[in-house]
């Protein structure tokens, strides 16, 4: 049936569908609504277990040991308390636990403009813990895709064993849109881990080898494990290599942008080619070379100062124009001002 | 045999020789073994410290969570999992520092959890420095002319909820120890077990100790047996006080 969803909404729908039966959360706008969807959720449902953690360093932790349990687990948070929720996020890549993650944008740093909309936890995501890991992260940016990559995170998860984000922003979260959720096909990953009370396994966040041994001086064992989960992540973020990819062989220039400012600038299709990634984390190397190709300029164009740009730079060897829009105020005119500045005045 | 409960292909532990933890671990194994705990119905979670590699050397799953985050996971894994036991064991720093507000909001909720903490009243893994149970004016590294606060009051912190299960002991007095471990398993609810062991490397000998033995010699001598259905613990006292 057709309704009215909210993005947040959409996002706590496509985690049931995946099969999640844990929540544990700490409030914060803008994501809250996920939350009271949980707590309302696990009212009606025993099988659905939650918890209102007393920080999001409880909620993260909790995540893990009901994955660690057996059971699907997610939470849900925003900019300050997903930077507390780091730690955990390093821990469950060390020790290769699926789970979910789901930040909803707002202005920071710190407290920043409650609750604005922002996409400022983008370098954040991929390289916010302490160490090397290789975190699968979608952006939609849409209600649809809101329900459509929650669900996809939760296989992603189980695929990677590892912490998948979802990350959304203020306008994405509170976006209604008529969908009819049920018309939407999502696949779903079983769990695969047994549960604890199994065996005779030592899940640690020390370096360790396959049987769960602390190896915390030996350089090839670590090697050797970085490498393999390396390689793992990899195939399967190449199951997951979705973007969006609007040609357009009137312009030499390519806008990249992705989340609410792909949403705000698509009526510019007419006059710039346009690149999405919603599979954000890992980079898209291969795809976005293949795009970006032809086009003399390229543009990414983000309610941040420049963070995607950077990794754009960096995986394009070229120069990449930035139009930040900060503040909370994204919109349309401001991409257009941006464009005609950078483009045709060619100011700095 | 409690010792089926240990991964002795693992030994011999980190710890040093003469540590505290090697003792709390015998203790908890036996009463597993009395109880018919194994791998089937039990884990246990720990944190990070010396004590919090216990989980690794017992033959049944076992967590090392990060440092202070016991209690949160383990909260997790009763709910998703009721039927199992679910035991943590860790350190004073890492249950009444670093993991403090879990410390407090966990006695609040009372979930039914076990709690073993090894208090030794220093950060051993780290080197001697002062932690929230070092006594004030006790010298340690990070306080070298004395700690200067008084110590977390454990008792009172788990004490505040309607319902309440503390015990204190030592490993000096292992049939006390062990009683207070069993009792707590058995508490349908938040047990925590306040365990006063010693830290001899990086603790007793500054104090002026020769060797662990001393240190549990002088356990021997300072702490007595709380009379019969006391409310309150005095310091220096070892027993149980619960409200169900
Ligand atoms: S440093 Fe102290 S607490 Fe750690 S193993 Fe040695 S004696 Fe035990």
């Amino acid at each position: 049936m057709k309704r009215l969803v909210q993005g947040n909404e959409a996002i706590f729908l496509g985690a049931i569908k995946a099969g999640a039966n844990f929540f544990a959360g700490y409030p914060i706008s803008p994501s809250s609504e996920i939350l009271v969807l949980a707590a309302e959720y696990a009212a009606r449902d025993p099988g659905f277990k939650f918890i209102q953690s007393e920080d999001e360093l409880a909620a993260a932790n909790a995540i893990i040991g009901a994955s660690l349990a057996g059971a699907k687990s997610f939470t849900a948070t925003s900019g300050p308390g997903f930077t507390l929720m780091q730690e955990a996020i390093g821990y469950g890549h060390q020790v290769e636990i699926p789970t979910v993650i789901v930040d909803v944008q707002r202005v920071g740093p710190a407290t920043g403009m409650p609750t604005m909309p922002a996409q400022q936890d983008i370098v954040q995501t991929n390289y916010g813990s302490s160490g090397d890991y290789y975190p699968l992260v979608f952006y939609p940016n849409s209600v649809e895709e809101c329900y459509r990559y929650a669900a996809a995170a939760f296989s992603a998860a189980e695929e990677s064993l590892s912490p998948v984000i979802v990350l959304s922003d203020a306008f994405v979260g509170h976006l209604n849109e008529v969908v009819d959720i049920d018309a939407i096909e999502v696949e779903v990953v079983p769990r695969s881990r047994p549960p604890l009370g199994t065996g005779r396994r030592f899940f640690t966040g020390l370096a360790h080898d396959e049987e769960g041994k602390p190896r915390t001086a030996d350089a090839m064992v670590y090697r050797e494990w970085l490498s393999k989960v390396k390689a793992r992540h990899k195939k399967v973020a190449a199951r997951y290599s979705d973007l969006e990819f609007k040609e357009n062989t009137s312009t030499d220039t390519l806008l990249i942008s992705y989340g609410i400012v792909s949403r705000v600038i698509a009526p510019l299709a007419s006059e710039f080619a346009l690149f999405r990634p919603i599979r954000i984390f890992p980079m898209m190397g291969v795809e976005l070379r293949e795009c970006a190709q032809g086009y003399e300029k390229i543009v990414v164009i983000e309610a941040n100062d420049g963070q995607y740009a950077c990794l754009v730079e960096r995986e394009l060897k070229r120069e990449v124009i930035q139009i930040p829009l900060l503040g909370g105020r994204i919109n349309l005119d401001l991409a257009r001002k941006g464009l005609s500045e950078k483009l045709e005045r060619g100011l700095p | 045999m409690f010792k089926d409960l240990l991964k002795l292909e693992r030994f011999p532990t980190t710890w040093c020789p003469g540590c505290g933890i090697g003792q709390i671990m015998i203790q908890l194994a036996m009463v597993m073994d009395e109880l018919g705990l194994n791998y089937t119905n039990c884990t246990i979670i720990s944190g990070v410290g010396c004590t919090g590699r216990l989980a690794g050397y017992m033959n049944v799953d076992g967590v090392y969570t990060l440092h202070g985050r016991t209690l949160p996971v383990a909260e997790a894994v009763k709910l998703v999992t009721p039927s199992l036991k679910v035991i943590v064991v860790s350190g004073d720093g890492d249950l009444a520092s670093i993991g403090g507000n879990h410390l407090f909001h966990a006695a609040r909720r009372n979930p039914d959890l076990t709690v073993l903490c090894n208090n030794n009243q220093v950060y051993g893994l780290t080197g001697g420095q002062a932690g929230p149970t070092t006594p004030r004016d006790t010298p340690t590294v990070s306080s070298p002319a004395g700690a200067h606060y008084d110590p977390v009051d454990l008792q009172n912190l788990i004490k505040a909820g309607a319902k309440y299960f503390y015990a204190k002991t030592t490993v000096y007095h292992q049939l006390h120890l062990r009683n207070c471990v069993r009792e707590a398993v058995a508490w349908p609810g938040f047990a925590f077990v306040d365990i006063i062991s010693q830290c001899i490397e990086n603790n007793g000998r500054r104090l002026g100790f020769n060797s662990a033995y001393e240190m549990l010699l002088h356990f021997r001598k300072t702490y007595k047996r709380a009379p019969e259905g006391a409310e309150t613990l005095e310091p220096y006292e070892i027993g149980i006080v619960r409200q169900g």
